[in-house]
């Protein structure tokens, strides 16, 4: 039997090894090289480590994957409620109207004119500035990735130019800057880590 | 489109879906589901519990999204999540049993009369002992141990799951790996 109940000969303990193993911290390393029932306790801990992560996998594949129906009626039943966001006044000709559009519309606005740069997928995107008040200066912030094997400045600047046009052509705001921080260069297809 | 937002970082569907994108969401969703799904399979016992412990932590996630400071850490908020809802999940169970009948919380894997030892030698042995073992430990030990091994959450993170304090996450985790490694050694 390598694992006692509780505590070595050599005064250590099996928590301790554990937390080892977790933590990298023990209050004396050099023993660990020199002790062979610590040794002994720290090769069942690893072996049994490995157990574990053998169990994670064959866990994680017979769960099935993201495409398959379970995620697919999840998804069905979560009916995601609408992010409006802050609301954006518009102009309007008749002063009895009150017209406005959603902040959340304008997000998904910038989504899309970013996305349909080929090789790149906007992030967050933010309109820093007051957009509740006409005219006042409105800051576009936008993450951007971008696919291996395209140029970057040249997306970005191209981008920053369609970004412009649209958000003239379908909203009011005052947009002072139009910042794209490229946060990612997309390599290959990943995986769960 | 549907494809690139496959590919990309986990940082970007998180930044997106808090800005209301409900396609990054559901990548995300495709993403960490098998994960979320195996933890929560393994903490409740069944498919049928996980699936609705998945679907409440994406209603959560979605709800709670914006709140989420770092969006790259994700991955691990979901598994937490997880973590959360299955135990409460077990909690309510047990309540409700208490109540009806003394019937307990159904493992994972409960060892059948005839899958002894030999069984297990046979078909994968390692895994098969270790399912067995797992199942046979106690319920807060078994906990601790699938929290950490199966949803990767630090001591910290179990702790406030199971609402303990992180020297007896460290306890019983040291007891259940002491259990473990016992049962399996004792098979080979």
């Amino acid at each position: 039997m390598s694992m006692p109940n509780d505590t070595f000969e050599c005064g250590h303990t099996i928590e301790e090894l554990s937390l080892y193993l977790d933590t990298g911290e023990f209050p004396d390393p050099a023993h660990l090289e020199s002790c062979p029932e610590c040794r002994n306790g720290l090769d069942s801990l690893r072996r049994l480590a490995a157990a574990g992560g053998e169990l994670f996998a064959s866990d994680l594949a017979a769960a099935g994957s993201g495409n398959d129906d379970w995620m697919k009626d999840i998804l069905a039943n979560l009916a995601l409620e609408l992010r409006p966001g802050r609301s954006i006044p518009l102009r309007s000709d008749d002063p009895a109207d009150t017209l406005s559009e959603t902040e959340g519309s304008i997000l998904a606005l910038v989504r899309s004119v970013a996305d349909s740069l080929p090789g790149a997928v906007a992030g967050k995107v933010r309109l820093d500035g007051d957009v509740t008040v006409p005219g006042s200066p409105v800051a576009v912030r936008l993450d951007l990735a971008v696919l291996f094997g395209h140029a970057l400045m040249p997306s970005a600047a191209s981008l920053r130019q369609d970004l412009a046009e649209a958000l003239a052509r379908h909203t009011e705001l005052n947009i002072a800057a139009i910042d794209i921080t490229i946060t990612d260069v997309i390599e290959a297809p990943r995986e769960e880590k | 489109m549907r494809d690139q937002l496959d590919v990309v970082p986990d940082a970007i569907l998180a930044g997106r879906a808090a800005d209301g994108d409900t396609a990054a969401f559901e990548s995300l969703a495709r993403r960490y589901g098998p994960h979320m799904r195996a933890a929560a399979r393994r903490l409740t016992g069944s498919y049928a519990d996980a699936d609705d412990v998945v679907q409440e932590v994406l209603v959560q996630a979605w709800q709670q999204l914006d709140t989420l400071r770092e969006p790259a850490a994700v991955k691990g908020w979901l598994l937490r999540l997880t973590g959360s809802r299955s135990i409460d999940l077990l909690r309510r169970r047990r309540n409700h049993a208490s109540l009806a009948a003394a019937d307990g919380d159904a493992p994972a894997d409960t060892v059948s009369p005839e899958a002894g030892p030999e069984a297990a030698a046979v078909a994968g042995a390692g895994l098969e002992s270790l399912k067995a073992a797992l199942s046979a430990l106690p319920e807060e030990q078994r906990r601790c141990w699938i929290l950490k091994e199966i949803n990767g959450q630090s001591y910290e993170e179990i702790a406030r799951t199971l609402n303990i304090s992180p020297a007896s996450v460290r306890g019983r985790l040291a007891r259940a790996r002491t259990t473990l490694v016992r049962e399996m050694e004792d098979w080979r």
